[in-house]
């Protein structure tokens, strides 16, 4: 494996190191539109980030799966400082990463991908043998990801056979690199079968704490890092504190909308069947054949959805305010036709009112979810008195 | 997206399975809790019902009130079975806390991660790492459900 190494490094540090670069990178592109057609034709979209997204989270994904086995794979001598360095860039770039920008981020990346042709199959089966102590992990992580899970086992076993040719392909072609390029120091562990296989980077401790502390501190970046992703404005807050904030907030938010769309539901109907729903909701998603309903209801939900779709998901927090004030106005028009008293139709829009100005104005401190179910459960208990009366 | 809405229609499916158990409620807030549970539920048992927080969420639904087994019986189409609050801790996280000393790591969890394992179903049990990755997961089904029960209440 080591025996490779020099040829590469003559061919990349000699004059004629241009020719030499072109043609790794003609072979980094070859090898990156077979991926992206791959990964698009095998796989469906991933399926929890938004339609103009998913390439670029696959890719993004890619780069994870990459960045394990880099970390602990442990047969290559990479450049783990360059791999976060480019997570960040790509990262930072935003949700709305263009292809350019992600076809830029992955050769550097997976430029090793081009250098597998200089390896043996030792450190192949060695890899594989990791791998599979490693794969239920990452079956485990990833299988949110599952359209990627093919993919990824595929590409870290042709990263895992390209060895150090990395740090001078990707510093050669990536300019913006940091100094982080210094190459690692090797420290090992004993193989053994159970064991994540760590690489200590230079000057750093090498005793077995601090070790399954960097191991247990990168996994936790790494699902902040996708949690940065789901959460809407998390990109503006860097640092597991803030970010944090951000997430829990967003729970909270979510899980209020359940309890207060569930009173909503509760409110509209006053039997529990939703069967007529069901069918127009299945005329919602795009793959179901449309269902049997009169024109007018059919123009009516279309403007329903329009509205809904718009709101989209990223916009769940800023917009509460104004569905909100939509849902004001619904449930009071449609409890008007099922209660037939003028004047509870007044209390209730007040109170109704009042309730939904109180939730808004509790999303953003650090309320319990407890304390508006309790608010609520007394403003029902007041109208269920009234009803009665 | 194929795979997402598949996740809502599964969800959706699951959620009037149980809502057609069909209590007699009169007042809006039992019909509200019947509703919620029901949502609930639904969106635990959707994918694969085995990640963490899902089996926690099953597991409280039904501690708190056993009449509630039959909804989550019924959704889910099979039997619980009593052990699942037993097989909460996976032996990898298990271990992981004996290893460190569940005290020391108790001691030294600062308050925002105790806020989201509040959040989070069965976020008590869980290690730092495991936390995120179920609040991962968690995120998103929220999502759907909140989606879901959003757009029914826009039409209706």
């Amino acid at each position: 494996m080591n025996t490779g190494l020099p040829e590469m490094l003559h061919c990349l540090n000699s004059s004629t190191s241009e020719n030499c670069e072109m043609s790794v990178l003609e072979r980094q592109r070859s090898r990156l539109k077979q991926q992206q057609q791959q990964l698009s034709q095998n796989h469906p979209p991933i399926p929890y980030f938004n339609g103009n997204d998913h390439l670029a989270y696959s890719g993004f994904h890619v780069d994870q799966a990459l960045s394990d086995l880099v970390l602990n794979g442990g047969a290559m001598k990479p450049d783990p400082g360059v791999e976060h360095h480019d997570f960040r860039r790509f990262m930072n770039s935003g949700s709305a990463t263009t292809d350019f920008q992600m076809s830029s981020a992955l050769p550097r990346t997976v430029s090793y991908t081009a250098a597998a042709s200089v390896n043996s199959a030792p450190g192949k089966e060695s890899c594989k043998k990791r791998k599979a102590d490693r794969s239920p992990k990452i079956a485990a992580e990833e299988k949110k990801m599952k359209g990627c899970a093919e993919e990824e086992s595929k590409i870290t076993e042709q990263n895992s056979n390209s060895k150090s040719t990395t740090t001078t392909i990707s510093t050669s072609a990536n300019k913006n690199s940091k100094g982080a390029s210094a190459n690692g120091k090797k420290a090992s562990d004993a193989p053994k079968a159970d064991y994540i296989h760590v690489r200590a980077r230079r000057g750093q401790a090498t005793d077995s704490h601090s070790l399954a502390e960097r191991v247990r501190r990168e996994k936790i970046s790494e699902r902040m890092k996708y949690l940065q992703d789901l959460v809407p404005g998390c990109n503006k807050v860097t640092g597991k504190a803030g970010m944090l904030d951000e997430i829990i907030n967003y729970v909270q938010s979510l899980q209020r909308q359940v309890e207060f769309l569930s009173m909503k539901l509760a409110a509209i109907n006053p039997r529990l069947d939703f069967d007529i729903e069901s069918y127009i909701l299945k005329e919602m998603f795009p793959a179901c054949p449309p269902a049997m309903e009169p024109d007018h209801s059919h123009l009516q939900f279309n403007t329903s959805v329009e509205e809904v779709s718009g709101s989209g998901l990223e916009m769940v927090v800023d917009p509460m305010d104004a569905t909100l004030r939509r849902t004001i106005s619904a449930p009071i028009t449609a409890q008007q036709s099922f209660l037939n008293s003028s004047s509870l139709n007044q209390i209730q829009q007040v109170t109704w009112e009042d309730e939904l100005r109180n939730l808004y104005s509790m999303e953003y401190q650090q309320g319990r979810s407890t304390f508006i179910s309790q608010q609520i459960t007394g403003f029902l208990e007041a109208n269920h008195v009234k009803l009665e009366m | 997206m194929k795979a997402r809405s598949s996740l809502k229609q599964e969800f959706l499916e699951k959620w009037r399975k149980g809502l057609q158990i069909g209590r007699n409620d009169s007042t809006i807030l039992e019909r509200k809790d019947a509703i919620k549970l029901s949502a609930d539920v639904a969106i635990a048992a959707t994918r694969n019902a085995a990640t963490r927080w899902r089996r926690a969420l099953l597991c409280d639904v039904v501690s708190k009130n056993p009449t509630n087994k039959h909804v989550v019986e019924q959704i889910l189409g099979h039997k619980l079975k009593n052990t699942a609050a037993t097989t909460r801790l996976t032996t990898a996280c298990r271990r992981r806390i004996l290893r460190r000393g569940q005290n020391y790591r108790r001691r030294k969890r600062n308050k925002r991660s105790r806020a989201l394992r509040k959040l989070v179903p069965g976020g008590e049990e869980m290690d730092g790492v495991l936390l995120l990755q179920e609040t991962l997961d968690y995120i998103v089904s929220l999502r759907a459900q909140v989606d879901v029960m959003r757009r029914l209440a826009a039409i209706t």
